[in-house]
């Protein structure tokens, strides 16, 4: 609303006549704002200067297409299958994650750097003004403005038509709530849904699905097809092991022997105790007879928050859980003594079979494993 | 000039003779120490004299903590019986043991026992009570051919302590799971073996000579700088230290170019 400099606007007849470059100032005069200083950033033209700059632009393009080429290059290229340190090839293969990010890194930064060359040595370097008004609007103006927006409002009569208003509110309001149900929605699960049987969280895969069932204790060797089983000669004293349920009945299921290696509730820590340790072990009432000699068989999965706890210090024989720092001693049912976990580890009953000589579960831990839930009690 | 040809030839076949027998001889000894096998193991069949060294060495650096007969210094450290070889190999081999001082654990250091010293002080402790002896092979023969069944197997059973890569990690009341960087082939093989200090110990029976090779030829495979495709691993502890340093080299480049872009001309 400054009305002090105000430029004439040109008749139809001067506007047609007017050149580009007059148009252009006359467009910035009309907002106000006046060039001071246009200078040609090169006014004598196709000086050697010049023809460098342009040089310049343009190697930085064509650095960046190449850099980008090599990059497509390497990787389809480059070797980049694993090769151990000591093997020849290693250094190539070495090299093949620093030449993809380098050769890409130079693309965008040669690119960039391109870009800005240009602007600097070829765009001019204009200083314009602006014209301002100080302080706010006049009085006029803002008395309109006001008076405007209240018959905007008042034009559309919805002060008055409630059951616009109430049918507005409900479809509004429904919208939003259905808006908040669907990603909420889907957080909400039923824990029990992929459970094998209506008692889904007290129980692991350690259950016995059929009496007299042999579930064994196997261990993994890498190879999920591989069935190596723990006998009482494996262990030296002082010792842990991570084993794995296993059945007769899926010795030849390779999707139930995979199962059994990946569930989450069924990795179980055999602890061989030293036999200095193992006449200091304080059971659990209803625990007795859950021990087999100096083997102790305790879940991995930690009663706090469910990491697998499976730092077992042979010296001190103590469970060392990685994520919250709790500590259970397999001394004495595996009970915390530091840390935020509250509840024993649970046991798993273990013997060895009279037929193989091999270690087996006698039946499912007698506690839930892992972590608190909405039906826990304890 | 005939007669002092037929004096040279005399002289050669004498010296031919001579370096006949020799070969004979070496070639002999040579076939005999290619045929007869090694002594599978340094155990039971120790030399006295060693073992009388070892006893010597023992006397003069164990005995305050280990006592006079292996039985261990109550409230200072314990018995040796049965621990055997490897564990004497891995302790002594590393510096942790002679102890400098009571503490969470033995650190390690140089060693202050000779590699000769080591072998009598195993000996000795070997002939008195036995226990896990050291594999016949040393060195790079402890290397497996397959690093990544032993990066399963290293995941599985070691990781937990260690970290994926072989950094180490914090254990109970200060205690720690050493890093690997620097630790050979022997000593990571009689670690497993003889569990050292707070490890588990696994048996050959747990995890077999091959699976116990596999596990070192993948820890070689990313300790000692090996891990470190990017030039530096920072610490090879993850997505913490390269943040950081992702964040301040970042930042000072985007500073950089924003000054450069700004600079007048």
């Amino acid at each position: 609303m400054s009305d002090e400099k105000t430029p004439e606007v040109p008749t139809d007849e001067e506007l047609s006549r007017m050149s580009r470059d007059e148009l252009a100032r006359l467009g910035m005069k009309l907002d106000g704002v006046e060039l001071i200083e246009y200078p040609d950033p090169w006014p004598v033209k196709g000086t050697r200067a010049e023809k460098r700059a342009e040089r310049a632009v343009a190697f930085w393009f064509t650095l960046s297409g190449l850099a980008g080429l090599a990059s497509v290059a390497a990787f389809i290229f480059w070797p980049a299958t694993y090769v151990a340190p000591e093997d020849p090839g290693y250094f190539m293969y070495s090299l093949y994650t620093p030449v993809l990010g380098l050769t890409l890194g130079v693309a965008i930064l040669a690119v960039g750097i391109g870009v800005l060359l240009y602007t600097r040595k070829f765009i001019p370097h204009e200083i314009a003004v602006q014209e301002r008004h100080d302080g706010g609007s006049n009085e006029l103006a803002k008395r309109t403005m006001v008076a405007q927006l209240a018959d905007f409002g008042h034009s559309t009569t919805i002060a008055r038509r409630s059951m616009i208003k109430r049918s507005l509110g409900f479809g509004g309001g429904v919208l939003g709530l259905a808006l908040t149900v669907i990603p909420l929605g889907a957080l909400l699960r039923n824990p029990h849904a992929q459970s094998a049987n209506a008692e889904g969280l007290l129980h692991t895969g350690w259950q016995h699905t059929e009496p007299n069932e042999k579930v064994f204790l196997r261990r993994d060797t890498g190879d999920p097809h591989e069935i190596a089983l723990v006998s009482p000669a494996d262990l030296d004293a002082g010792s842990m092991e991570t084993v794995f349920p296993f059945r007769e009945s899926e010795r030849e299921d390779e999707e139930a022997l995979i199962a059994a290696l990946n569930r989450s509730d069924n990795p179980v820590m055999l602890i061989r105790l030293r036999p200095e340790d193992a006449t200091r072990v304080i059971k659990h009432a209803g625990q007795e007879d859950f021990n087999y000699g100096d083997y102790y068989a305790y879940t991995k999965i930690c009663s706090h928050l469910g990491c697998p706890t499976s730092l077992y210090e042979q010296r001190t024989n103590r469970i060392l859980c990685p994520c919250h720092q709790s500590q259970f001693d397999a001394l004495q049912y595996a009970k915390p003594i530091f840390g935020p976990a509250t509840r024993k580890l649970a046991q798993l009953p273990i013997t060895v079979d009279e037929e193989t000589g091999y270690f087996v579960s006698t039946g499912d831990f007698n506690e839930p494993v892992g972590p608190a839930y909405w039906e826990r009690r304890s | 000039m005939t007669k002092k040809r037929r004096a040279r030839t005399k002289l050669q076949r004498r010296v031919a003779g001579l370096l006949a027998l020799a070969i004979a001889l070496l070639g002999i000894g040579t076939l005999y120490s290619f045929l007869v096998p090694e002594p599978q193991t340094a155990q039971a069949q120790e030399d006295p004299a060693v073992v009388r060294q070892g006893e010597q060495i023992f006397n003069n650096t164990c005995i305050s903590c280990h006592g006079p007969n292996l039985e261990g210094v109550k409230g200072r450290g314990p018995s040796l019986v049965g621990i055997g070889e490897a564990a004497v190999y891995f302790q002594t081999s590393t510096g942790r043991m002679p102890a400098v001082m009571q503490g969470a654990q033995a650190e390690k250091k140089p060693p202050v026992l000779s590699p000769e010293e080591v072998d009598a002080v195993a000996a000795y402790v070997a002939a008195n009570g036995g226990g896990p002896a050291m594999p016949a092979e040393s060195g790079e023969e402890l290397r497996g051919d397959n690093p990544a069944r032993g990066g399963e197997l290293f995941r599985l059973n070691c990781a937990s302590c260690h970290n994926f890569t072989g950094r180490g990690g914090a254990l109970s009341s200060g205690k720690r799971a050493p890093d690997l960087d620097g630790a050979t082939e022997d000593q990571m093989y009689a670690a497993m073996l003889s569990g050292p200090q707070s490890m588990p110990r696994f048996s050959e029976r747990q995890l077999s000579p091959e699976e116990k090779k596999d596990i070192i030829a993948y820890v070689k495979s990313v300790t000692d700088g090996n891990n470190n495709p990017g030039g530096d691993p920072i610490g090879g502890l993850g997505p913490q230290s390269e943040g950081l340093i992702g964040f301040i080299v970042g930042m000072a480049a985007l500073v950089g170019i924003t000054l450069w872009i700004g600079a007048k001309q």
